[in-house]
């Protein structure tokens, strides 16, 4: 597998994004632009500009029409895909740490900063998945995290559930339409924060990083515990695979200690695990810094990943990534066969 | 009436300039089903430049979402707004290759792959290998050893003759050793251990490898007007010659006075040295003896 390298930006990458269709990688970083890259040659589409500080987040609607970013400017600002037009801008009081579309890109939530007497908030606006729409200024709804401000946030399936991640380590689940706290959940280790979320296709279930070295994947309905994968470092992303039952999880000694840390102790690599048995199977290794956030290609050909480096490396999976399997695997899917040729007699 | 008329001068021009009208780009279909393309152009320094591609066009059918294909169609924007079509070097490039395999001891294969495995084939090599004293003959190295001072290696002591031996041992054996070990760093042609082995690959290749210095005669005092053919004939009486040298002075061409001529049968070169030893050739009376080994 020969990882593509992406040199777009100038400073730490903060998230990478793929589109519905995989073709398309979004990626932000503390430099004040946004990269669009073909993810199949990695050549850059282009760039969209306007934002006045670091971009810590960026979404992609479901159907590539539009883009969502939240910056350290106190903005979220929608642009157009194709033409790297910003089409609207919201203003808030803090930095906006995260930004996601719901299923239908209908809405979007964000995740703004606690800071200088602002509460966290997560806020969500209505929009029109049309670059000729005009767009409202009002937020349709917004929750206020008054005990530990949250740091990640998403949609569950059906738009039913806002989930969020937060700062002391717990996950709450908002009801989405009043946005009343109906559960919070404390699933990793206390004050040590959920740095990532992410969705399975379904956003039946998520997996979510910590800082405590763990990722666990969680049930959106009631927040069980499903599975607790276990690294030794940590976490700044966990990205879930689609096709091979997979975990990718990316992390490393913390920004500030790299300097005095070799690239080999430092831990910069990919680690998979498998998603049902919790194994670690395998590393990618190529940055040279933390990695500070994975995403998996939604056709499960390939993933990229971000890192403290500046580097974005966009990897295709090669053969004997399809075929591996466990032999429990390989034995159901033989018995399973047998069954079909002898159903089909 | 003006277009018509030929301008005798126009003519000078293109020659002096040197354009002049290009071939047509050929176009060759090949048995094998790929096509030649030969295209004609000029460069900077008006040369005609000829471009031979070979190209085999393979169809290769890929179902591609409508909304992927118009995308790819996009056109760039931003930064990117004047890069040309195809990913650009400056942003984009390809990392080495990096073997991922899934699997479930990944812990003990990547330790493997980690241990360096120039050092674990040296290591390899030196197992049963002891370090021996050339002074003392005691376990550790000669700069090491306590009467270095004092004491002669233990072959001169023994009056040479096993030191030598031990020498000659080593000898073929140590170049080659030297040439596959350590890869990458010089060794001497004269030491390299190629295929055709260590001492034999000298300066002339093979052709004088094989050759047998028993059945070869020095010739000295050879007048300065000799030939080789001439050499030949005289020598050729006894035998056949499978070669003859006579070493000339590479500028005047003239020569220096000694040549070497190979027997294929060592008892006639036998007899050759006998009968042509104070043989009177061109003024000059020959001398004749069997050449030495080469050092």
């Amino acid at each position: 597998m020969r990882p593509i390298l992406l040199s777009g930006h100038e400073r730490a990458l903060t998230q990478v994004k793929y589109n519905r269709d995989g073709d398309l990688i979004f990626s932000t970083a503390k430099d004040q632009q946004i990269c669009v890259w073909y993810a199949h040659n990695g050549e850059r589409l282009g760039t969209y500009h306007g934002h006045v500080g670091a971009i810590w987040t960026v979404d992609v609607d479901p159907t590539s029409t539009i883009i969502a970013s939240g910056s350290a400017d106190n903005t979220i600002r929608l642009w157009d895909i194709k033409t790297g037009k910003n089409l609207k801008t919201w203003e808030f009081p803090t930095a906006v740490k995260r930004v996601e579309f719901n299923d239908d890109g209908t809405k979007l939530l964000g995740v703004t900063e606690k800071r200088m007497g602002h509460l966290g908030t997560i806020v969500v606006i209505d929009i029109e998945v049309d670059v000729d729409a005009e767009q409202t200024d009002e937020k349709s709804l917004t929750i206020v995290c008054d005990e530990s401000k949250a740091t990640v946030a998403g949609w569950s399936y059906l738009s039913k559930y806002i989930i969020a991640g937060h700062e002391d380590g717990s996950i709450s689940q908002y009801d989405a339409k009043t946005g009343d706290l109906l559960y919070n959940v404390p699933v990793h280790e206390l004050n040590q924060p959920v740095v990532d979320l992410q969705w399975s296709p379904d956003r039946t279930y998520f997996i979510t990083a910590s800082k405590d070295k763990t990722a666990k994947l969680i049930s959106a309905k009631d927040l069980e515990v499903l599975k607790t994968y276990v690294a030794d470092t940590p976490l700044n992303s966990a990205a879930l695979t689609t096709k091979k039952d997979f975990v990718i999880l990316g992390g490393g000694q913390a920004a500030m200690d790299v300097t005095t840390t070799s690239a080999r102790q430092g831990k910069f690599e990919a680690r998979f695990y498998h998603k049902i048995f919790e194994d670690e199977i395998g590393r990618v290794r190529g940055h040279f810094g933390p990695l500070n956030t994975v995403a998996c290609d939604p056709t499960g050909k390939g993933y990229a990943s971000g890192g403290e480096d500046g580097y974005v490396r966009v990897h295709q999976f090669d053969k004997g990534y399809f075929d591996f399997m466990y032999e429990v695997e390989r034995e159901r899917q033989n018995r399973l066969a047998a069954a079909a040729t002898a159903g089909g007699q | 009436m003006a277009a018509t008329t030929h301008n005798w001068a126009d003519d000078v021009d293109a020659d002096e300039t040197g354009i002049e009208e290009l071939p047509p780009p050929q176009r060759i279909q090949n048995k094998d089903g790929s096509v030649t393309m030969i295209e004609y152009h000029y460069n900077d320094k008006n040369q005609k430049v000829k471009t031979t591609r070979r190209i085999r066009f393979i169809t290769h059918r890929e179902v591609v979402n409508p909304r992927v294909a118009e995308r790819k169609a996009w056109a760039k924007f931003g930064s990117s707004a004047k890069d040309v079509v195809g990913p650009a070097p400056d942003t984009t490039s390809v990392g080495e290759n990096i073997i991922f395999k899934p699997s479930t001891n990944w812990r003990k294969d990547a330790k493997d792959e980690g241990k360096d495995a120039n050092s674990q084939a040296m290591k390899d090599k030196l197992k049963d290998k002891k370090v021996k004293c050339r002074i003392c003959n005691g376990e550790h190295f000669t700069a090491r050893c306590p009467y270095k001072d004092t004491m002669a290696p233990v072959g001169e002591n023994a009056g040479g003759s096993q030191a030598d031996a031990d020498e000659r041992e080593a000898g073929p054996a140590g170049p080659g050793a030297a040439g596959a070990g350590k890869k990458g760093s010089y060794v001497p042609p004269a030491l390299r251990g190629g295929p055709g082995g260590g001492a034999g690959e000298r300066m002339g290749g093979s052709k004088y490898g094989e050759r047998d210095d028993l059945a070869t005669l020095r010739v000295t005092n050879v007048s300065e007007m000799a030939e080789e053919n001439e050499l030949r004939d005289m020598f050729e009486r006894f035998g056949r010659v499978t070669r003859v040298f006579l070493a000339k002075d590479r500028d005047t061409g003239l020569a220096k006075g000694f040549a070497f001529i190979s027997f294929a049968d060592r008892t006639d070169a036998v007899k050759a040295c006998a009968k042509m030893d104070g043989y009177g050739f061109k003024h000059l009376i020959l001398r004749v003896e069997f050449a030495k080994k080469a050092q």
